[in-house]
């Protein structure tokens, strides 16, 4: 009887300090992953919010939900899942702010409406392209402020394809939105960026 | 998507300098990520932690479970190991035995009609 439940007990000990190894290499994956995706993540978080404060929160609150929900499935699904995350936090910023410019608005009697998107003549296949002539520097400056410029699907759909280096499907399913909208988004995205960045030079 | 050549060009050098501005980030902006990330990990590790817990309190559980019915198997063991000589020596009692005690018990009684039976006789 001593023998069956000390049998036991071993039994229990290894199962409990496999599954220990297990906890331990699965945690240690899931640090790396967020550690390389954290600092774009909060690039594409600033982008949205223009507050690198606001952004620092939206990428705790995106990593605390994405460990919490889906640190079990496998590593390959991870990046999907967790730009699907933060893109749904980015969204429910900008969501809380319309509602806060209503307000506002209502409130001062005055609105802004500037959130058209004009499709950019196409582009002259010569050109070496608007970023071509600026140096380092006033590149950087200028490309921010265009991305900050885009609307928010556009600038989610550039970051996500072009930056991040996400497959068109990968970006549908972290905007939560139809192929076909990704590539909309995207051509318009693309059209808007190149017109500002030609404005810079 | 296919991106026109001059497209292309220009893309990949936006994405570079994206990606410089991901290395200029200062050291408090870096230490707020790191928390941020020890944060997410660490409620995993509770959470780890607690199914650990939860399966060693079962295990013990499960052996204690099993002590206690060995033992109460062993318990009822023993009562049908004692009960079985014992209906064989009743057997042998009621027998040879009783007879044995009654002999020792009315030895008076036996002595006092051998003593009749020799009066008899002389």
């Amino acid at each position: 009887m001593v023998d069956a439940a000390a049998c036991l007990m071993t039994a229990i000990d290894d199962g409990r300090r496999h599954k220990d190894a297990a906890a331990r290499e699965a945690t240690g994956a899931l640090e790396r992953f967020l550690r390389d995706v954290e600092r774009r993540a909060l690039r594409m978080a600033e982008f949205g919010t223009a507050s690198r404060e606001e952004a620092l929160d939206l990428v705790q609150d995106a990593m605390l939900a994405f460990v919490r929900h889906y640190d079990d499935r496998p590593g390959e699904e991870w990046p999907r899942l967790f730009w699907r995350v933060l893109d749904s936090r980015i969204n429910d910023w900008h969501r809380r702010q319309r509602v806060r410019g209503r307000w506002r608005v209502w409130w001062s009697g005055t609105g802004d409406e500037g959130d058209d998107d004009p499709i950019a003549s196409a582009p002259d296949a010569r050109e070496p392209g608007p970023l071509a002539r600026l140096a380092d520097g006033e590149a950087s400056i200028a490309l921010e402020a265009a991305l900050r410029a885009l609307p928010l699907r556009q600038r989610q759909a550039f970051l996500l394809r072009q930056w991040e280096g996400l497959d068109v499907a990968a970006t549908a399913a972290a905007m939560r939105c139809s192929e076909g909208s990704v590539k909309t988004h995207l051509s318009r995205a693309l059209a808007n960026l190149r017109r500002a960045l030609e404005e810079h030079q | 998507m296919s991106t026109p050549h001059n497209d292309k060009e220009w893309i990949d050098r936006a994405t570079a300098l994206l990606d410089r501005s991901t290395e200029d980030l200062d050291a408090a902006t870096l230490s707020r990520l790191t928390r941020a990330r020890q944060a997410a990990l660490a409620q995993r590790r509770t959470h780890s932690r607690r199914w650990v817990l939860g399966a060693g309190l079962a295990g013990a559980a499960a052996v204690l479970f099993g002590v206690a019915l060995g033992l109460h198997q062993r318990v009822d063991t023993s009562n049908v190991h004692d009960v079985a000589p014992l209906q064989a020596g009743d057997i042998d009692m009621l027998t040879s035995d009783d007879d044995a005690l009654d002999l020792s018990e009315n030895l008076d009684f036996y002595a006092w009609l051998d003593a009749q039976g020799g009066d008899k006789s002389g």
